[in-house]
């Protein structure tokens, strides 16, 4: 079961993600129409590590980039006015380009793998978060806790409660 | 920022959402009228020259390029100023960039679709062009990347990669929104688009940094995409072409270019979709000093090419100069003088920055001239390279001419397109402008 708060106001909403976390509830969804870095500070979100997926797609590219040079000039060897057959000035242009598109292609899967996108199995939402809504979600509660939960979402001036299926 | 009050956050949805999912019969006459142009003045030329041969270009024997390579690098240039003010101003945070940055990016995706498309007419035999991508093929012939045109390949390719990656994970979380206000098939689709997109802190935190990535991956991108395309013919020995000044010419150009191009497009939106509340003064007036700017640099750097020809005093440099200023594509010349040079600085005063009729004026002769600018470079260098004797002409057939016209309407096309498929102003970042949602302010 999972406890879904709806909030008009930011700093509400604001207010019981903080509470959640200090009480213990580590299960919570923070959702909101634009980013809020109060909301990722909340939930203790640092540095990404999709940098790393940029930084290795990055070195992969430049190392694919010159790579797949040399082994086309070694594969058909075409020799131009007695100019050398792996000629490196004119291989860093690709490799240039190459370094830029593996980093663009590896940070697109790293959004990807540290977001858990795509994910199309249904989980608690409500449409109003794309509007002018924030959502506070706890999951995985019962009991006493979800009472506690809920509490605290009350407390903070939610303007609607509801009790909805976990999901996934 | 926004001129007519500011919105809440629903009607940001309201606003920008009704003109996806609401479509009038104006928008089709408007959508079939670009079509049919693209078709009679792009389509049927290009097929006519596939079946008579590449002859029906006015392109011969001096002049192997002409105006399918001028006007690929005039598209070139176009799309640059979209994802490259983009990821520029979004690095240095700039406010201002939030409601124009979507239509923007979409300019660069289809100035560089219709840029391809020109290589592909270009090329002749179109069904060979993928012998430039480094894959297998029946000849066993493999790229020689020691070649500018390889060059081009691979940072085009790359550009319109990235372009597209950049253009699309910053409309995600918008086609959530798109979703969630659609039923029926549209809801499928965009619930697809959309990734299944909820808006969590997680997501937005994840978003946050790897588009930061995608603009400072982009950025060196775009300043290389375009002095790549200067190679093409810098790296050449063609007097008139090589020269050390042209990277930086050309990126300078493209930018200038793309510019002009963004306010054309900006009074468009407002003009069609009413997106006056939130393309404003306040964007008019930075990209006009903006266009100054670029306009400044760009005159500096031709009195520059000027200089350096006459200085260096080599006879066919010489020769080349002289024909530009004075033979039979002088008045060209000068048109490009005139539109790039001393029309915008009419932008000065604040009376024609802060007017969007006068500013649309300027900004289309500006892209006039510099459409011009790419066909000089292209018509008076390679025609007439050292012997006299050898010296050939290019005039532009039918065919090109046409072609040339109807890549404006692909373009537009594109475009019509674009703004009933993605949101064309970004609804979460012009929501991030507005006043915060807080209880205690």
């Amino acid at each position: 079961m999972a406890i879904m708060g709806t909030f008009a106001f930011e700093d509400d909403f604001l207010a019981a993600a903080e509470n959640l976390v200090s009480s213990g509830f580590d299960n919570i969804s923070l959702l909101s129409p634009i980013p809020l870095e109060e909301a990722q500070e909340v939930l203790g979100l640092g540095k990404s590590p999709v940098r790393r997926f940029s930084l290795a797609g990055a070195m992969i590219g430049g190392a694919s980039g010159i790579a797949m040079c040399v082994a086309t000039a070694l594969v058909f060897i075409l020799p131009t006015g007695g100019r050398a057959i792996i000629a490196i000035p004119p291989y860093l242009v690709i490799t240039y380009e190459m370094t830029i598109l593996f980093g663009v292609l590896f940070t697109l899967l790293g959004f990807h793998f540290v977001s858990g996108l795509p994910a199309w199995r249904d989980k608690p939402y409500t449409e109003a978060a794309s509007i002018d809504r924030f959502v506070v979600v706890v999951e995985g509660t019962a009991g006493e806790q979800a009472a506690q939960a809920e509490a605290i979402i009350r407390d903070a001036g939610a303007e609607e409660i509801k009790h909805v299926e976990d999901g996934g | 920022m926004f001129d007519h009050g500011q919105p809440s956050y629903a009607d940001v949805n309201k606003d920008v959402l009704s003109t996806m999912l609401e479509t009038g019969p104006r928008y089709w006459i408007l959508l079939g009228t670009t079509m049919s142009i693209a078709v009679i003045c792009f389509f049927m030329p290009w097929l006519y020259q596939l079946f008579v041969g590449i002859g029906a270009a006015g392109m011969n024997r001096n002049a192997v390029w002409g105006t399918y390579i001028s006007n690929f690098i005039f598209w070139i240039g176009l799309s640059h100023s979209g994802t490259l003010l983009s990821a520029v101003l979004h690095i240095t945070n700039s406010h201002w960039r939030k409601s124009i940055y979507r239509s923007a990016e979409a300019m660069t995706l289809f100035s560089l679709m219709t840029a391809a498309l020109f290589i592909m007419v270009h090329v002749g035999r179109v069904w060979f062009v993928h012998w430039t991508f480094p894959i297998p093929n029946p000849m066993g012939l493999w790229p020689n990347f020691r070649s500018p045109l390889m060059f081009d390949v691979m940072a085009i390719t790359t550009y319109l990669t990235a372009s597209s990656i950049f253009i699309y994970m910053g409309s995600v979380p918008d086609f959530a929104a798109v979703r969630d206000a659609s039923t029926g098939l549209r809801r499928r689709l965009y619930t697809i688009f959309s990734f299944g997109w909820r808006g969590t802190a997680r997501e937005w935190h994840t978003l946050g940094w790897a588009y930061t990535f995608f603009a400072v991956f982009v950025i060196p991108l775009a300043v290389s995409v375009h002095s790549i395309v200067s190679w093409d013919f810098a790296l050449s020995i063609v007097p008139g072409l090589h020269h050390t000044i042209f990277a930086p010419y050309f990126v300078c150009g493209a930018i200038y270019s793309g510019t002009a191009g963004i306010v054309t497009v900006m009074y468009c939106l407002r003009k069609f979709l009413g997106f006056e509340k939130y393309i404003g003064q306040v964007h008019l007036d930075n990209l006009g000093k903006l266009l100054i700017a670029l306009s400044l640099i760009w005159s500096y750097i031709n009195i520059l090419e000027l200089f350096s020809t006459w200085y260096g005093g080599t006879s066919f440099e010489l020769e080349a100069l002289k024909f530009r200023l004075t033979g039979f594509y002088a008045p060209l010349y000068w048109e490009m003088i005139t539109f790039c040079a001393f029309v915008p600085l009419l932008i000065f005063f604040k009376k024609i920055r802060w007017s969007w009729n006068k500013m649309l004026v300027v900004s289309i002769l500006i892209n006039i001239g510099m459409l011009t600018e790419r066909f000089i470079i292209v018509a008076t260098s390679l025609p007439r390279k050292f012997l006299p004797d050898a010296f050939g002409f290019y005039l532009p057939s039918w065919v090109e001419i046409s072609i040339t016209i109807g890549s404006f309407a692909i373009f537009a096309t594109l475009f019509l397109i674009f703004i009933k498929w993605v949101p064309a102003v970004s609804l979460y970042e012009v929501k991030e402008t507005l006043k915060p949602l807080r209880r205690n302010t």
